[in-house]
């Protein structure tokens, strides 16, 4: 069923279509390549960088977006103490949201 | 008289009695005490359906306490003096929303609660927390409103911290004991000016009466200061990941749920007490902005989360900002240009369904997790794939909605507030479709490292009751995903409707007229 949003519509069932084609479209490229793999033999083996991985080798989440993380630390680090555990942080941080809050009404 | 005329007061009174009434039945068996929970639990949300089917076919519902007939609204001498309530689009909406997540809690606690951990304590306490929602919900008074705020506020703590052979969730919940407390100060001192001014307390009443004075404007701070504060608005937010992070998963969701009970609070004074005395796009302006602000700093933080039930509680905190971005837009917009400030409006509703059943799902699975491995640490986490399949099946669906992408429901309301917001100002836009993307690396990070990957270690599997629980919300999901224009027609419509252009017909089945 259609969602009408007053600029257009969105219709999951129509890009559900979408996506079968595209994923059909995929699968017809795919039947088209080599068909070399064998199961069991050292193509199933995996690799990090290039490297034969150690056995039981997990990529963990914390090696994921390190680089994002590493340029954003600057940031991160002031989100970090920001959010610093004290409850009188957090009661003086909802102080000033009272005080922007009652700013706002009383000044309009 | 039909037990549907009493279907509000019974779905609040019923939990109610349950909670109190659980420990006995324990006392005598477990067995029993388990079929009452079901019992209860059952008619609860029978209860809330009739409601909401008696709302959205007939409209707006009004049951007065100690009247001779629950529709008479005005006592003897004229005024609204007995308590009552008074269920609308939203509230009915708002009570699917809680008897949602209350069901899947329930179900999932069956087999997730172990006997020896206090499983009678955490019922109880649910049963008390469900009843609160609901009575914050339905209710047409204010001072009843605070009263369920507050039981609502203890039950919850109680619930994150009842576990008290650990020492972390009993810090988070007396942080958050302290932050509700104020909070509940605040809205006591502005229902306490309101009553000093007019001499009600009747929601109804009180809305015909405000004219805007100074001290109205003091008292409408008061309210908007405590309940963003229990909303989790940036800046005062950092109570909710605590919470959320060490609560059990059963509790998680509630406290989920609980949020929007509140941010239903927020829409009810903001549109309904306020509405006819409101500087609209002022304090419209301070909803968007504390949305965008909000999303922002807790997809950020979610980004460097190691435990998975932090990460989730960020998410969490993270969709709280979408709603207020929604229903902030709508509110700036709906004087000047009604016809999209109304489709902000209905992003902003639609998503607190979404969030409840998505969200849920995430700290369900990742209840599941703890149970099965005794970890959340995404460091040592990896390869649970293998052995939860389900539950890796349904947080990977949890976190593709969360993330807003087609076709799960996720994006049908956010594409809502993305259009709309945008007509406002694309910079808001553009701030909320960077959240959702990041949103995305983090699920996809924190999928990776827990579900992919060799097994690491032998997992326990999930039990049918924690599975059904899931998926439950999973239906949910897909079907609000695949079908959303049914649910916006017939659900979110109607509740955006009621406090748009409700408020004079909210006034009138109150008042008369």
């Amino acid at each position: 069923m259609r969602l009408v949003t007053g600029q257009g519509y969105w219709s999951p069932l129509v890009w559900l279509a979408l996506a079968a084609g595209v994923a059909l479209l995929a699968w017809a490229f795919w039947s088209r390549g080599r068909r070399t793999y064998k199961a069991g033999t050292e193509q199933d083996q995996p690799f990090l960088s290039g490297e034969r991985a150690p056995e039981g080798a997990h990529v963990g989440a914390p090696h994921l977006y390190w680089g994002f993380a590493q340029a954003l630390q600057p940031v991160m680090d002031w989100l970090r103490a920001f959010h610093s555990g004290f409850l009188g942080d957090y009661v003086t941080w909802m102080v000033v949201l009272l005080a922007v809050a009652l700013l706002v009404v009383v000044l309009t | 008289m039909t037990i549907g005329v009493h279907a509000p007061i019974l779905a609040i009174a019923v939990p109610l009695l349950g909670a109190f009434a659980l420990p006995v039945f324990a006392k005598v068996h477990r067995s029993l005490r388990d079929l009452w929970a079901i019992a209860v639990g059952a008619f609860t949300c029978a209860m809330v359906i009739t409601v909401a089917v008696q709302t959205f076919t007939s409209g707006i519902q009004v049951y007065t306490l100690g009247a001779a007939a629950p529709t008479d609204t005005i006592a003897s001498g004229g005024f609204p003096i007995r308590i009552m309530l008074v269920v609308d689009g939203m509230s009915a909406f708002m009570g699917l929303i809680s008897a949602l997540v209350g069901l899947a809690s329930l179900v999932y606690a069956f087999h997730f609660l172990k006997e020896e951990q206090g499983k009678t304590l955490a019922m109880t306490l649910f049963f008390l927390l469900w009843a609160g929602m609901l009575g914050m919900e339905y209710t047409g008074d204010m001072f009843n409103f605070f009263v369920f705020l507050e039981v609502t506020s203890i039950a919850a703590c109680s619930l994150v911290g009842y576990r008290t052979w650990e020492s972390r969730p009993a810090e988070a919940a007396f942080k958050t004991m302290a932050l509700y407390t104020v909070g509940g100060l605040l809205v006591l001192l502005a229902i306490g000016i309101l009553y000093g001014e007019y001499g009600a307390l009747n929601i109804a009443y009180l809305s015909s009466k405000i004219t805007g004075s100074q001290l109205d404007k003091i008292a409408l701070g008061l309210l908007l200061g405590g309940l963003l504060m229990k909303v989790g608005a940036v800046p005062a937010h950092m109570w909710a990941p605590d919470a959320y992070g060490e609560a059990p998963a059963q509790a998680a969701i509630m406290l989920v749920a609980n949020t929007q009970a509140s941010l239903y609070g927020l829409w009810r004074v903001l549109f309904t007490l306020f509405g006819g005395a409101l500087s609209a796009p002022a304090v419209g302006w301070l909803v968007t902005s504390l949305g965008v602000l909000t999303l922002l700093v807790a997809v950020l933080m979610a980004v460097v989360q190691t435990d998975l039930g932090r990460l989730i509680a960020y998410g969490a905190v993270s969709q709280i900002g979408y709603m207020l971005l929604g229903v902030g837009v709508g509110l700036t917009v709906l004087p000047s240009r009604p016809d999209w400030g109304l489709v902000a409006m209905k992003g902003g509703i639609f998503h607190m369904v979404n969030d409840a059943a998505t969200i849920g799902l995430l700290f369900l699975a990742a209840g599941v997790v703890k149970r099965a491995v005794g970890t959340r640490d995404l460091r040592a986490l990896g390869g649970l794939g293998h052995d939860l399949k389900w539950t890796s099946g349904f947080f990977f669906l949890g976190a593709l909605a969360l993330a807003g992408i087609p076709p799960l429901n996720g994006f049908a309301s956010k594409f809502l507030i993305y259009e709309s917001s945008f007509r406002l100002s694309p910079i808001l836009t553009a701030i909320a479709v960077l959240g959702s993307i990041l949103l995305l690396a983090v699920f996809a990070r924190a999928f990776q490292g827990a579900f992919l990957g060799p097994r690491l270690r032998e997992a326990k599997p999930a039990s049918p009751s924690m599975l059904v629980a899931m998926g439950v919300l999973a239906a949910v999901i897909l079907a609000m995903g695949l079908v959303p224009g049914f649910f916006v027609e017939h659900m979110v419509t109607p509740a955006a409707e009621a406090l748009w252009r409700g408020r004079d017909l909210y006034l009138a089945a109150v008042l008369g007229g």
